[in-house]
């Protein structure tokens, strides 16, 4: 009965992880730019979510969509004025101002912010649902529901929408996609604002259930990274399992060895992965 | 550019080699030069199509053919030169400003959206059309020039062949309804039947009015269906005429037609 107590939690947890690594993908397949600040975006939604709590005392998933909204709009200028000028130049050039923005951000947090943990403890939230003899924290589930809402949602965007066609075409090949029509400056603009929402949702979800400071950018992209190397590069689906077996496969070990071992759980998936399997073991290869 | 001041010669001066008497051409490139980086490829290239005209570029590799369509669509900008179409200048705009103009254009090494089935390929071809209500009647009229599309309209594009790939380039083209149609090598690296079966659907599109700018190795068999050609040379205009004359043409065949 432990062992499926560990495995639920886990899976749980996977779903806020899987919302993470989806917009980090979005972003790679249509600029081709791995954005080291993605945990940063995460780390602004949480305390976004924080303050909206910590001011109006209301329930603070009701901040989620103010939450994604303003940083759909923070995404889309930062792109404009950094993001942009990387696109199509070398990978260090894009992994070098991403970890710039990465450092800065984090930063300037810490000066506003302190590296003080916070939580956001909303009464409704807290406590455990017994189901089935299992009990799953109440915060968790709503996390995870929302997490599958909104993933399941950018996922019927991208394949029925004729905007998300439009992205999916631009990150298949830009160039082609252009003579279709298609504005893929625009495309790149608003994915890179849809996948600042995501990590931003993502880190509202995170405020609800962990505590949080500003260095744990640096902990989720860590993730973040793990769950692509397992799904394959570029496959929704893949993100998706591969965010589900980290989430269970670190609960485990922080069930069966300890917290900080399971901090370093991601990692080594990561190295092993790439050593027996570097496409990934759910994304099919993907031109 | 006043290296370049010796016009290109006319091969002949039969009334077919002239241009349709009926006014302005549809596209024009008037002395355009263009880079890719530091290395100039066309030298003061010019050019015209007129509505309904089927128009070859033939030349040997390096002379700037492809060159030529991407600085149309904006995918290369010129330095120096004007791009104009039905009248007005297009340079400098985008690709995507360019195909909302009303020019297709199908580039080289038959390249579709391979992760999509052959149906979101042509409506990615369709992204332009406002009205999405008119899809479904142009994918319909797509089906009809190319029956196999049609068959295949739920497989992904990444499993076809390579000669029912250009098919789906060619239709996806289409779906934008363009006034004009550029063609970057269609049929390069196909296999014999499908060689034939992309110039006999050129001569299709041609029968139905469509105006169409080809750039072919195939010289021989793209010549044979254009009503005017125009031989590149190191990206300088070297000989203009109808289809049939340069065809006729001694030096044109000796240096271009292998024969």
């Amino acid at each position: 009965m432990d062992l499926l107590q560990v495995i639920v939690s886990g899976l749980l947890l996977g779903g806020v992880y899987a919302l993470l690594a989806a917009g980090l993908n979005l972003i790679f397949g249509v600029m081709r730019v791995i954005n080291l600040a993605h945990g940063e975006l995460l780390m602004l939604g949480a305390y976004a979510t924080f303050f909206f709590y910590d001011t109006t005392g209301l329930n603070p998933l009701l901040a989620i969509p103010l939450v994604a909204a303003a940083m759909f709009a923070g995404g889309m200028v930062l792109q404009r004025l950094t993001i942009e000028r990387v696109v199509g130049q070398p990978l260090l050039s894009s992994l070098l101002l991403t970890f710039g923005l990465s450092t800065l951000l984090t930063g300037v947090a810490l000066n506003l912010w302190t590296t003080n943990f916070r939580s956001v403890v909303y009464e409704p939230l807290t406590g455990s649902l017994g189901i089935g003899g299992l009990s799953i924290s109440r915060s968790r589930l709503v996390a995870f529901a929302i997490a599958l809402v909104v993933s399941g949602a950018t996922y019927v965007f991208l394949r029925r929408s004729t905007w998300g066609k439009a992205i999916r075409a631009t990150a298949q090949h830009a160039e082609v996609a252009q003579v279709c029509g298609i504005d893929v400056g625009r495309v790149r603009l608003v994915s890179f604002g849809l996948g600042s929402a995501m990590a931003a949702t993502a880190g509202s979800l995170v405020a609800i259930v962990f505590t949080f400071n500003p260095e744990i950018g640096r902990v989720f992209i860590g993730k973040a990274f793990a769950i692509i190397v397992l799904g394959g590069l570029g496959s929704f689906v893949g993100a998706f399992l591969g965010a589900l077996t980290l989430g269970v496969t670190e609960t485990l070990a922080a069930y069966y060895t300890s917290t900080q071992l399971s901090e370093a759980v991601a990692y080594a998936v990561m190295v092993g992965v790439l050593l027996v399997r570097p496409s990934g073991f759910f994304g099919q290869a993907e031109s | 550019m006043a290296a370049d001041g010796a016009q290109a010669q006319s091969v002949q001066t039969q009334s077919a080699a002239a241009p349709p008497a009926n006014g302005a051409p549809l596209l024009e490139l008037r002395d355009v030069d263009a880079s890719y980086g530091k290395v100039q490829i066309l030298h003061a290239a010019s050019l015209a199509i007129h509505p309904g005209e089927v128009v070859s570029i033939i030349g040997p590799n390096g002379a700037g053919k492809s060159t030529v369509l991407k600085a149309v669509m904006g995918i290369l900008r010129p330095t120096t030169g004007q791009i104009l179409f039905d009248g007005q200048s297009i340079t400098g705009l985008r690709p995507d400003q360019i195909v909302r103009r009303g020019i297709g254009y199908v580039p080289q090494g038959r390249i579709v959206f391979r992760d999509m089935t052959v149906a979101e390929n042509l409506e990615m071809g369709a992204f332009t059309i406002a009205d999405k209500g008119r899809v479904r009647p142009l994918m319909d009229r797509v089906f009809t020039v190319f029956p196999r599309l049609g068959e295949r309209r739920t497989q992904r594009a990444g499993t076809m062949s390579g000669g029912e790939q250009q098919m789906l380039a060619m239709g996806r083209v289409l779906m934008s309804e363009p006034r004009v149609v550029l063609m970057d090598e269609p049929s390069l690296g196909l296999a014999p039947r499908f060689i034939e079966l992309v110039f006999e659907k050129i001569g299709e599109l041609k029968e139905a009015g469509m105006t169409l700018l080809l750039v072919e190795q195939n010289a021989a068999k793209s010549l044979s269906i254009s009503d005017r050609g125009y031989v590149l040379e190191l990206g300088r205009n070297r000989f203009t005429g109808s289809g049939p004359d340069l065809l006729a043409d001694d030096r044109v065949r000796r240096l271009y037609l292998g024969g």
